[in-house]
């Protein structure tokens, strides 16, 4: 089994503990996980913006980059769901049926980090320890495009001494959106108000989610109402071992 | 009175924020939609075949959109064949000229209204106050909105903006001005509003020459349209005026009654989060001895061929107006419907109305496919599938192909352009993460609070992270230098050589107001065909407006330009029931109930006492019969005090206490009755106009699901369905019981032999 990583750009660029984590998990779990340098961007960015050419080009791009593997595993169920979904609407939109053909044998082997190991590797525990109280935020892409399900809290229940709280209308966009957060800007951050007091409201000291996107636009918020509460992407909760802090 | 239309040519993201600093309407907002969300969900998990049933409705609705010029047709042979004339309006001018001539031919001065989209979509109160000419509305909400000369901000609940003691003052203000008015010491219980709406608006129904309605569906196969509404407002419009006008919008034609039953349990559902409306009216042209004399459809385009030519945005025609994505949308939850600055609020207006205005895009609608996170609740919940996601993603691909096309360069194209270079070319891409990382590591932040723009619209309300520290890349590095992938070296570099740092200089030479909209929405061709006009057929030939043949022949270009026929769904929903007869009349009684219709059970022999009893308990000293009700079943207090209906007038039928009817078949899962003009149920006035109606069902007229009852129903007859008394949700999504239709219902479900 030849797994790729497919990390991000935002991961690249702001989260590299991410992509890190999710390389210690799958080696906790005696996989070996590849990662082609060359990689770059799924092209969530250009095709949900309408830069849908760009978009397109990026998207073949990392389809043949990530050809020779058996699993793409990415720690993104945004970046996962538009591998998905927005690849086969833009080559229906743009009539590129070579495009077409190439994404419907491509998506089915990539797979959003927490589905890999619950339905893949049949694990949910992973062996690790977070002794804090952790609320899990479901993305919208990780909600209503992979359909993640209870698959993430099946993982963080099954991490040792942490303690999994809920917060209120947690199906509720938190308001990154992409685009929307700097064109939508004022209700952008008005959604993000209402979300982090949900969080905040929950008692946890660690938000965890699916995307870092959405984490970056809620913990951006946290940081400056200066409250303390942390982000964390499910893959660095799950890499935590009982001799780290 | 005035009436004000949506005239802020604004962006979104200028328009909302007025609604943003508005807490009150966060909170109103908040609650109204999370009330009605929960009430939808609650509705719709009670069917095994919801899903099956959306599949069903789009698939019907793309089917009518492939076969439209046929349709259209249909509509017009079926419609003249009942008596009723088709008028064509290729946009909201020529729709209003028509109504207003025919308005003024019948010499009325003022119309009463039903609630209805198409007619705010064409702003025909405008344009009546303009030709000297009042249009009342009837609907709480829209009533609401009228009489506080505000803007609707919402499809199903125009006035969810405002609560109850809002609502109070309005009413304690306005009512007077414009006839009515609301009675001193009004309080602002929803029940009170609702009784002050049904005072202030009694005498105009009964007096009104002309209505003026929408519909919700229009039936081709029959030429029947299809009206769903709550409170009995609707159903007086329909039937007390000598004179309809009926303004549908072609995406509303579908081809047969097959087709009805199953929207008519997606809309409610979708819509009120209610199994079913309280009314819908069916009706088919015009009907000897009930309901209005005259009827008058006009057909509308408004835009409507322009969105049908888009392959990927026609499906936005799917629409039902049922607003479901209006109460699940996060955005909406916070801006409110204002600020999408027309008639179609929430995620729905974002996609319908830059398609529908495809001819002048302003900057209004190049800022609606934006307004929107992508987060895809309302696709969950849409009953037709529309996917609003993915048609804000073509929406926004068409506005940045039109404007390359123009040759037009923004900050943000030229960004985006940059960071696509970068992308392609992993050279680029990874000195661009280093310069980043080195630019972080001089700074010496974790964090940042304060940008400059592009990115101050970020920092405004949330720090930034820089990045700051080793990349994963030299993580890799260090660890796993076995596990790095190299690429070929025979891959072509990107041809685009700009380097980051001249990228970064041409961003900061175009100042990149990123919230600034971007040109022009890609009109595929917005020439207008036009051909000679000729004149319309019988009393239309004074009025504006055009033959079917103009009318149809953009439509017909488009679907002759090659037009996927849509494939039918592999799944069914259910067409029958699956419970035992008992179990039926079981379920047929917990759902009336649930709807506040009162039901009492009796064999035949014990039918007579059984109303009498019903007449005494409500204080009944005047009962009415249609001509044809069989009197045996009556007792003998009910035929002392009854009158036959040989056509009293509505004065007269407005103070009897209570009406008997029968009924044509009756539906358990929905705890729906159907009358359709059927032996012992009369015309429709008697069921409406008395306050009391006591409805007779005999076991074996309920059926289970309503695909059954639609075989059973005499679809050229004018029908009204109830499902309980008449009600609003209009204030603060608080159900009341009794507004302008009947406002106690008894049920007798009653045993054969």
């Amino acid at each position: 089994m030849k797994i790729g990583l497919m990390i991000t750009c935002i991961n690249d660029a702001l989260y590299p503990k991410t992509a890190i984590a999710v390389v210690k998990v799958l080696e906790r779990l005696g996989h070996s996980v590849y990662f082609p340098e060359e990689q770059s961007c799924c092209g969530q960015m250009h095709l949900n913006s309408g830069y849908r050419q760009e978009g397109i080009e990026l998207a073949k791009r990392s389809i043949e980059i990530f050809s020779d593997f058996d699993y793409v595993v990415s720690p993104s169920a945004s970046c996962v769901g538009t591998v998905r979904e927005v690849y086969h609407n833009a080559a229906k939109a743009t009539h590129d049926e070579q495009f077409e053909e190439i994404a419907l044998q491509y998506s089915p082997k990539v797979y959003e980090f927490s589905e890999f190991l619950t339905d893949i590797l049949e694990v949910e525990d992973v062996g690790a320890s977070f002794p804090h109280k952790v609320a899990y935020h479901p993305t919208c892409h990780s909600l209503r495009v992979t359909k993640a399900g209870d698959r993430p809290t099946r993982l963080l229940r099954a991490v040792r001494n942490l303690q999994l709280l809920e917060i209120e209308k947690q199906d509720s966009c938190c308001g990154f959106g992409g685009v929307f957060a700097l064109k939508n800007s004022d209700t952008s951050i008005a959604m993000g108000s209402d979300k982090f007091t949900s969080v905040k409201r929950s008692g946890a000291e660690v938000l965890c989610s699916l995307d870092n996107s959405c984490l970056t636009h809620i913990g951006g918020i946290s940081e400056k109402m200066k409250s303390g509460i942390r982000v964390m992407h499910l893959a660095e909760i799950l890499a935590h071992t009982g001799d780290q802090k | 009175m005035t009436s004000r239309t949506f005239d802020d040519p604004r962006p979104f993201q200028k328009q909302v924020i007025a609604a943003l600093a508005d807490s009150q309407l966060r909170a109103n907002l908040s609650h109204a939609t999370t009330t009605i969300r929960n009430k939808r969900a609650k509705v719709v998990g009670e069917l095994s075949d919801w899903e099956a049933l959306r599949d069903h409705g789009a698939y019907i609705k793309d089917l009518a959109q492939s076969t439209l010029p046929e349709l259209i047709r249909l509509v017009q042979e079926n419609v003249t064949k009942a008596g009723g004339v088709v008028h064509f309006a290729r946009d909201k001018d020529e729709a209003n000229q028509i109504a207003i001539a025919l308005t003024k031919s019948y010499g009325a001065k003022s119309v009463v209204k039903i609630k209805s989209m198409a007619t705010q979509e064409i702003e025909l109160n405008k344009a009546f106050e303009e030709a000297g000419l009042e249009a009342y509305e009837t609907d709480l909400a829209e009533l609401i909105v009228q009489l506080g000369d505000d803007l609707p901000s919402h499809i199903l609940v125009p006035a969810i903006h405002k609560n109850r003691s809002q609502i109070r003052e309005i009413f304690l203000e306005n009512m007077g001005k414009s006839g009515v008015p609301a009675p001193m010491g009004l309080t602002d219980e929803p029940k009170q509003l609702a009784a002050a709406a049904r005072s202030h608006l009694r005498a105009r129904f009964l007096e009104s020459k002309v209505a003026i309605s929408g519909g919700n569906f229009l039936v081709a196969e029959t030429g029947s349209i299809v009206i769903v509404e709550s409170e009995g407002n609707g159903r007086m419009c329909l039937t007390l005026p000598e004179t309809l006008i009926s303004v549908v919008g072609i995406d509303k034609i579908i081809p047969d009654w097959q087709s009805l039953e199953v929207f008519l349990q997606l809309l409610p559902r979708s819509s009120t989060g209610e199994r079913m409306n309280p009314y819908t009216s069916i009706f088919t042209g015009v009907t000897d001895g009930d309901g209005p004399k005259n009827f008058h459809l006009i057909l509308i385009d408004n835009g409507r061929s322009e969105a049908l030519r888009d392959p990927v945005g026609r499906e936005v025609l799917r629409c039902i107006r049922c607003s479901a994505c209006l109460n699940v949308c996060p955005v909406y939850e916070r801006a409110g419907g204002h600020a999408y600055g027309s008639t179609y609020p929430g995620p729905i207006g974002a996609v319908l109305v830059p398609q529908i205005r495809r001819g002048s895009i302003g900057e209004l609608e190049k800022s609606l496919p934006y307004a929107s996170s992508l987060c895809g609740a309302c696709y969950e919940v849409c009953p037709v599938k529309i996917d609003i996601p993915k048609l804000l993603v073509e929406l926004r691909s068409q506005s940045v192909d039109s404007a390359r096309n123009a040759g037009s360069i923004s900050g943000e194209k030229v960004l985006m352009e940059s960071v696509y270079a970068a992308f392609k070319n992993p050279t680029l891409f990874r000195n661009s993460l280093e310069i980043a990382r080195k630019g972080a590591a001089l700074i010496g932040k974790r964090t940042i609070n304060v940008a400059p723009p592009p990115l101050s619209a970020w920092t405004k309300g949330r720090s930034l992270p820089t990045p700051v520290g080793p990349s994963f890349r030299d993580w890799m590095k260090e660890n796993h230098p076995e596990n790095i992938v190299r690429g070929p070296k025979s891959k072509k570099r990107s041809s685009s050589s700009r380097s980051a740092l001249g990228s970064l200089r041409a961003m900061a030479k175009f100042g990149f107001n990123l919230s600034k909209g971007i040109p022009n929405l890609a009109p595929q061709d917005s020439a207008k065909e036009t051909k000679q006009t000729t004149g319309d057929q019988g009393r239309s030939t004074s009025v504006a407006g055009v033959t079917i043949d103009d009318f149809t022949y953009p439509i017909n270009q488009i679907i002759g330009a090659g037009f996927q026929k849509p494939t039918a769904p592999l799944n069914s929903y259910n067409k029958a029931g699956v419970l035992s007869h008992d179990e039926v009349i079981e379920l047929f009684i917990d759902r009336t109930i649930d709807y506040k219709a009162t039901i009492t059970r009796c064999s035949e022999a014990e039918l007579p006492q059984t109303i009498d009893a019903l007449i005494a308990k409500n204080s009944t000293t005047t009962v009415v019969i249609s001509k044809d009700f069989d009197e045996a079943l009556l007792g003998e207090r009910a035929r002392t005090i009854s009158s036959l209906d040989d056509n009293l007038t509505y004065d007269t039928l407005d103070k009897i206490n209570t009406v008997v009817t029968t009924t044509a078949v009756a539906v358990a899962t929905s705890g729906t009755i159907i009358l359709d003009g059927g032996k012992g149920q009369g015309r429709r006035a008697i069921s409406l106009i008395v306050d009391h109606h006591i409805a007779l069902v005999y076991e074996d007229q309920i059926v289970e699901v309503l695909p059954e009852a639609i075989s059973r129903i005499n679809h050229r007859a004018p029908q009204t369905w109830i499902s309980g008394p008449s009600a609003t949700s209009d204030i603060e999504l608080e159900r009341v019981e009794g507004v302008h239709g009947p406002r106690k219902l008894d049920v007798i479900v009653v045993e054969r032999g």
